[in-house]
């Protein structure tokens, strides 16, 4: 696997996939469901290999990449690798990935076309992947905004058709039609600013894109001043839309409830890491002197973001959307650990955002089957899911445990890490305002506790309504706990051993506190 | 060539093979459209052709005459080819606009060539720019007087604010392939000849017409975006996306001209053209195909149509997204180069105007997205009357792959237009 081939074939093996599916005809289903499956398979296979050949002595050095020109005339080149920080969220993709289209094989919304729906994952996996081996910032631009488009199809296709009103529009409109748009036009937004921080980089920077060249020139103190300062912030708003953080998250709630259970799960699961790797990949180490002088922002912005998701998620009647805030909250945590600057906030946030990843896919998976199972997300309506649904039932009670941060399960160690972190920040931050933050997120664990309990208590418990009782309903069927069990499993394996994901990112995380904070 | 009147360079031979690529989509376009009326064939294709050939040889032209010969040759068969639907009112009142106006801006460009003939006594542009230099007349009232004049003139043929009104109309009365030949080659060749004049005569005009032209471009973007968001009519919203992507196009020159680094803003307007080239044919071809199932003016009435023509779907989803400027396909990298040859000297109207163009990259996609979103998402229509030739004929379908297959690759492989950065320098330099 030398010169990059199998981190080549891990990006653009979905996409050549997608590309021979278009060419299948609709009729043969089964085929395409297949094609898709056995691609995605290879795919997490070779991305498992590549994990394998992968050097975990020298964790915090860019691995098994390779460098090609690409576009000459800017001085963009083909530029790839992993390092600890890239590994665990490139396996997260093409695992969750697998496990999204296992989930597809039965359990497609109308309008059904499994054709359009597979191809749309493959792609959006694509770019998935690329963004977390991509090392160069133009490279890294097209695959973060590749995955607009599909997953602007999916919502837009396959979402929620149900009618409503949105204040500022005359007419009702669809959900799905609504949340799609919303969704592309905020992270459009975010991410055209970035691009102008990221060519703002390139002409102060010897005309380079190259990340790794950037974070050599940025701890070297190339870039200052005001310029720094705009950059610094245009890639903020870029990344921090996609997080998303507080007050920049108004898409999220609607994208996720509107979402097909997959594109719920992929939004998720990787998604939203997209914008929280671009911090700790590209935003800190390139711009080391603005990222302190903005972490203090960040972590009150995180704080703000973690109780303001939990209260939201107190406020909630519909199941998925409770999801989605929580999703606020938890990406919260991650933000708040990579603002402390040290090497506890950022491996927290490493392994919050593995561990969101895991439980709230899961947690997505499991709602959007009770939704389509009760063809009702309201929990005023649910009620008693354990009598009527008992193995549903039983992995949303766990997950909906991991979730609120058991200590033993995989999200416990995210909150308590990054509380550790704002606890003790980089030396000369201002200590005041982390540990206020600190304050903030450790009531932000109560409410978590307090609002995904009582989701259970609505949901779960209780005897079933009336209106349930005739009806014949199915529990989760065979595919569903092929795609679900890996995910519990993965959940108390990364509890019990975090070392599954600190030996990966350990290394690193210390490699680029050090480089860029000196500490 | 001709005393240096007449260049064939590499700069010129790239613009005359788009011109000539151009023309060719469009007769595919045309075939299916001319032969299913009551039209004069052979004159319409008479007629395409006189106008390429005014194009190639605006590419070539360093003189005044020449140039004002070929942007005239350029644009007068279109007069009669937009009034081409005799029998459509719409088709009449939007050739006679364009023809009025189209007289006006050609006075305005004669004037301001006499101006400049008549202080410096020369044709060619070279010369000209000399004498102006020496004289120290490169930044004198009268220079710029024939600036804006000029600009003024190609401002109508290249639809920038103010000079946009006609374009509306005029795209949506003239026949489909007539509007995407407009929409394409003639603006492609008024801006061409912008490029050439701005660059090859008042590159020392000071920083006063690059600031007109900033703020033009700034306000071509937003009237073109913010008029193209209320339209319901495909070819309107088309013809105001036109505009918006003409101040796009404009930028880089603006912004030379103040910061006088051309080299890298004729790179990046030219990349721009012949991207916008192939993604707009794409666009006028998606509301052709769409028409033929549903003969609407109004494109709400296409809801769910992706379904019955799935590759008019696809087609609609690749060439719109590539106009809002989506990566993977080519339109990011158009907007791209126009962002870096902004930001290129990190002077202040450079940076302004990005701003403006990110904002208005965003209120751009609302629109663009909007015809995907009704053939893919609406549910059908049922009071809308369908018709019965669903069959997509093969020029078109030549026509939408060829698009197709160049929107993408220069989405994905940029590195072809590497060339094209050498050929302006060496335009620029000789």
């Amino acid at each position: 696997m030398e010169s990059g081939l199998g981190l080549t074939i891990v990006v653009f093996l979905p996409l050549v996939s997608a590309i021979f599916i278009f060419l299948i005809p609709k009729k043969q289903e089964m085929l395409i469901k297949l094609v898709t499956l056995g691609s995605a398979l290879l795919t997490f296979g070779v991305s498992l290999i590549v994990a394998l050949q992968f050097d975990f002595n020298n964790a915090g050095d860019l691995q098994l990449g390779t460098k090609v020109s690409w576009i000459s005339s800017i001085n963009s080149n083909y530029e790839i690798g992993i390092d600890g920080i890239s590994l665990p969220l490139l396996l997260l993709s093409t695992f969750i990935s697998v496990l999204a289209i296992i989930y597809s094989f039965e359990h497609l919304p109308e309008p059904k076309n499994a054709k359009g729906m597979m191809s749309l994952i493959l792609i959006l996996e694509t770019g998935m992947n690329g963004t977390f081996v991509a090392l160069d910032l133009i490279l890294f631009f097209v695959f973060f905004e590749l995955v607009l488009l599909p997953m602007y199809f999916m919502i837009g296709i396959w979402g929620d058709k149900t009618v409503r009103s949105v204040s500022g529009l005359k007419n009702d409109i669809e959900t799905r039609l609504y949340a799609s748009i919303k969704f592309f036009v905020f992270t459009l937004f975010g991410s055209a600013f970035m691009l102008l921080g990221f060519l703002g980089l390139y002409f102060r920077g010897n005309r380079t894109f190259s990340i790794p060249e950037l974070i050599e020139l940025g701890s070297s103190g190339a870039f200052t001043g005001t310029f720094a300062s705009l950059v610094f912030a245009v890639l903020f708003l870029g990344f921090a839309v996609k997080v998303p953080m507080w007050p920049l998250h108004t898409w999220l709630p609607d994208a996720h409830t509107a979402a097909p259970t997959v594109g719920s799960v992929l939004l998720a699961a990787i998604l939203l890491k997209l914008g929280s790797y671009g911090f700790v990949r590209i935003a800190l180490p390139i711009l080391p002197e603005q990222a302190v002088a903005w972490a203090p922002a960040i972590a009150v912005l995180s704080a703000i973001g973690i109780i303001y998701g939990s209260l939201a998620c107190l406020a909630q009647t519909d199941l998925k959307r409770l999801i989605a805030f929580s999703s606020v909250g938890h990406m919260g945590f991650v933000m708040l650990g990579i603002s402390s600057l040290t090497s506890i906030g950022i491996n927290a946030a490493m392994i919050g955002m593995v561990a969101h990843g895991i439980i709230t896919g899961l947690l997505f998976f499991v709602s959007g089957s009770m939704a389509h199972t009760y063809h009702t997300r309201d929990m005023g309506r649910l009620g008693g899911n354990m009598k009527l649904l008992p193995k549903t039932g039983a992995i949303l009670a766990f997950t909906a445990m991991a979730s609120l941060g058991l200590p033993g399960l995989a999200g416990f160690w995210g909150e308590f890490m990054a509380l550790l972190g704002a606890y003790n920040p980089l030396p000369g931050l201002n200590i005041t305002i982390f540990r206020s933050s600190m304050v903030a997120g450790a009531i932000g664990t109560v409410l978590t506790a307090g609002y995904l309990l009582w989701m259970l208590q609505r949901v779960n418990l209780g005897e079933p309504k009336e209106e349930w009782l005739d009806k014949e309903l199915h529990d989760a069927d065979n595919y569903e706990l092929v795609a679900w069990i890996p995910l519990v499993i993965l959940t108390v394996l990364i509890g019990v051993f975090p070392k599954l994901i600190f030996g990966a990112t350990n290394d690193a995380v210390i490699a680029l506190v050090s480089k860029a904070f000196g500490g | 060539m001709f005393e240096g009147s007449y260049v064939i360079d590499k700069f010129s031979l790239i613009l005359k093979g788009l011109f000539i690529l151009v023309t060719y989509l469009t007769f595919l376009l045309s075939v299916n459209f001319v032969e299913s009326d009551e039209y004069y064939q052979g004159e319409y294709y008479f007629l395409l052709l006189s106008s390429l050939l005014g194009a190639l040889v605006v590419t070539s032209s360093r003189d005044l005459l020449t140039m004002f010969i070929g942007i005239e040759l350029a644009s007068t068969p279109m007069f009669l080819l937009s009034g081409w639907k005799k029998g459509d009112q719409k088709s009449n009142e939007g050739s006679i606009k364009f023809f009025l106006l189209g007289v006006l801006s050609a006075s305005l460009i004669l004037y301001g060539f006499s101006l400049l003939y008549g202080v410096t006594g020369k044709l060619v542009f070279s010369d000209i720019a000399n004498i102006l230099i020496q004289q120290d007349l490169a930044q004198s009232p009268v220079a710029l007087l024939s600036a804006i004049l000029i600009l003024a003139g190609i401002g109508f043929k290249i639809s920038i604010v103010p000079f946009h009104s006609w374009a509306p109309d005029t795209y949506e009365g003239a026949p489909l392939p007539v509007t995407a030949y407009l929409s394409v080659s003639s603006k492609a060749t008024g801006f061409v000849a912008l490029i050439i004049l701005m660059s090859k005569i008042f590159f020392e005009s000071g920083d006063g017409l690059g600031i007109i032209l900033v703020f033009i471009s700034g306000i071509t973007m937003f009237v073109g975006n913010l008029s193209a968001l209320q339209q319901t009519n495909p070819v309107r919203l088309l013809a105001y996306s036109s505009i918006a992507q003409a101040g796009f196009i404009l930028a880089p020159i603006a912004v030379a001209n103040i910061t006088n680094n051309f080299e890298d803003g004729v790179y990046a307007s030219v990349t721009y053209l012949i991207i916008y080239a192939f993604m707009n044919i794409g666009a006028f071809l998606v509301i052709n195909l769409l028409q033929r199932n549903i003969d609407s003016e109004n494109m709400y009435d296409w809801g769910g149509l992706a379904k019955e023509t799935p590759l008019a779907g696809i087609f609609a989803v690749i060439f719109f997204f590539s106009l809002a400027g989506i990566p993977p396909l080519g339109g990011w990298f158009a907007k791209f180069v126009v962002f870096r040859s902004l930001l290129s000297t990190g002077e202040i109207f450079g940076l302004s105007l990005a701003i403006v163009g990110a904002i208005n990259a965003v209120i751009g996609l609302v629109y663009y997205s909007r015809i995907s979103k009704i053939i893919w998402m609406d549910s059908p229509k049922e009071d809308v009357q369908k018709t019965e030739n669903s069959i997509i004929p093969s020029p078109l379908k030549v026509v939408g792959f060829v698009s197709l297959i160049l929107t993408i690759v220069s989405g994905i492989f940029p590195g072809i237009f590497s060339n094209l950065g050498e050929a302006s320098s060496i335009f620029f330099n000789s």
